[in-house]
């Protein structure tokens, strides 16, 4: 066996590097999408119906636990992508997955303003504990009464705060990369 | 473009916040069932409410000294019309507001009345405990001033509670040490305060030290993660 061989199959058998980035997002603003989109594996999820009333209307199901999707890097290193439940009941589960996280993007549902605070307060909630470059993914945005996110970064008072406000559709694979990259620069920018 | 939401979800101190950050001209329609006003906005100021029977009339009005005219409405009478249909109407939720930007031709003398930033500290007063919880959601956040808050503050009446807090504002006193120099003032009095300054871009979020970079995390692994994420 050529010895490029026997090192890529030395690698192939090394665990990987697990490089972890958070999706984080109030109910319902499109988390489980966004990583179904750009995720290279069929992701793994912990849905369950949706119980409360409100929620109810809103979807059947949702995520209680997390999302995990994976994109491999090379044959050491791969970009792992959590996402956390959305409903502020499920906040432990914050702090478990944003230990270590590398950076995070908080998806909003710019069609519901009624959410947008719930994204202040995971913002508060990950910059106080956490603190990690993040981007806000102003997801929804091919919905007609969509929030502009322009808009959306002064209801968040994100004007005075380096976090970038981009627009998101979590269906649309280049609109989800964008704000990977997004992320990725923001990350590059503080370290760099 | 118009947004849209719900009073009860989005109260006024953060519809008021995005009119003042945006700084342009347009009209803020509330529905509420009782009443529907119209406030014009002028420059990211409330300068006039209207209460209006059909919206389409809003829409087709839109030369303001006209608008005056034709409502026999006098310069004086001004404070009176936004003392009654817009401070009296802060603490009222049950309404759907509509905020279009645009379209509306003024003069260029129409005088600001009540700054924005006033009318949002008066909102941020009648927010409900759990409303206020939704903003000041951590008693680690920091606060600082912002580069034109001295200017601001010059034209506003604040209560004795928010001067206490423009006081101990330093970027470095966390929610809680506040909360705390201000013992026996009720905790909801103080982070109203915190909240109304806050929307009315007098203070802004500071973050507590600095972002460390990741174990193992190389500018050169960093560089081919973007590349595969471009590759995708």
């Amino acid at each position: 066996m050529a010895t490029n061989e026997k090192d890529k199959q030395k690698n192939s058998n090394k665990p990987k590097k697990r490089i972890k980035i958070l999706i984080s997002g109030p109910f319902a603003a499109g988390k489980t999408q966004f990583i179904k989109t750009i995720s290279e594996i069929e992701p793994l999820t912990t849905e369950k119906q949706t119980t409360a009333g409100k929620e109810k209307s809103v979807k059947s199901h949702t995520t209680v636990a997390m999302d995990f999707g994976k994109i491999t890097i090379d044959d050491e290193h791969e970009l792992y992508l959590f996402g956390t439940p959305g409903q502020s009941r499920f906040d432990f589960m914050w702090d478990i997955l944003g230990k270590g996280a590398l950076g995070i993007i908080i998806l909003v549902d710019s069609t519901n303003p009624e959410t947008f605070h719930e994204a202040r307060q995971i913002i508060n909630y990950f910059e106080s504990r956490y603190p990690v470059p993040m981007v806000i993914g102003a997801n929804k945005q091919d919905l007609p009464n969509a929030w502009p996110p322009e808009m959306i970064k002064a209801a968040l008072n994100l004007d005075t705060e380096d976090i970038p406000v981009v627009p998101v559709v979590a269906t649309d694979k280049e609109s989800v990369k964008k704000a990977l990259l997004t992320l990725l620069e923001q990350i590059y920018k503080e370290f760099g | 473009m118009g947004l849209s939401g719900n009073l009860k979800n989005f109260p006024f101190p953060d519809i008021l916040q995005v009119i003042a950050k945006e700084k342009k001209n347009g009209i803020l329609l509330v529905e509420w069932k009782d009443l529907i006003v119209a406030y014009y906005i002028k420059n990211g100021h409330i300068i006039f409410a209207r209460p209006v029977d059909k919206i389409t009339r809003i829409y087709t009005e839109r030369n303001f000294p006209e608008i005056l005219k034709k409502l026999r409405v006098k310069p004086e009478n001004i404070p009176k019309i936004l003392e009654k249909y817009l401070l009296q109407r802060l603490g009222a939720r049950e309404g759907i507001f509509s905020l279009i930007f645009g379209f509306v031709r003024y003069k260029s003398d129409e005088p600001i009345t009540i700054p924005i930033e006033q009318v949002i500290l008066e909102a941020s007063r009648q927010l409900t405990p759990m409303e206020v919880r939704r903003k000041i959601s951590d008693e680690m956040l920091t606060f600082t001033f912002t580069e034109d808050a001295k200017e601001k503050l010059k034209n506003l009446k604040l209560t004795p509670v928010e001067q206490k807090v423009v006081e101990l504002i330093d970027g470095k006193r966390t929610v809680a040490d506040i909360r705390k120099a201000l013992f026996p003032t009720p905790e909801i009095d103080v982070d109203r305060a915190l909240y109304g300054l806050w929307s009315a871009g007098i203070i802004k979020r500071v973050r507590r030290g600095k972002r460390h970079k990741p174990e193992g995390l190389s500018l050169d692994l960093l560089k081919r993660i973007i590349e595969k994420v471009k590759d995708l």
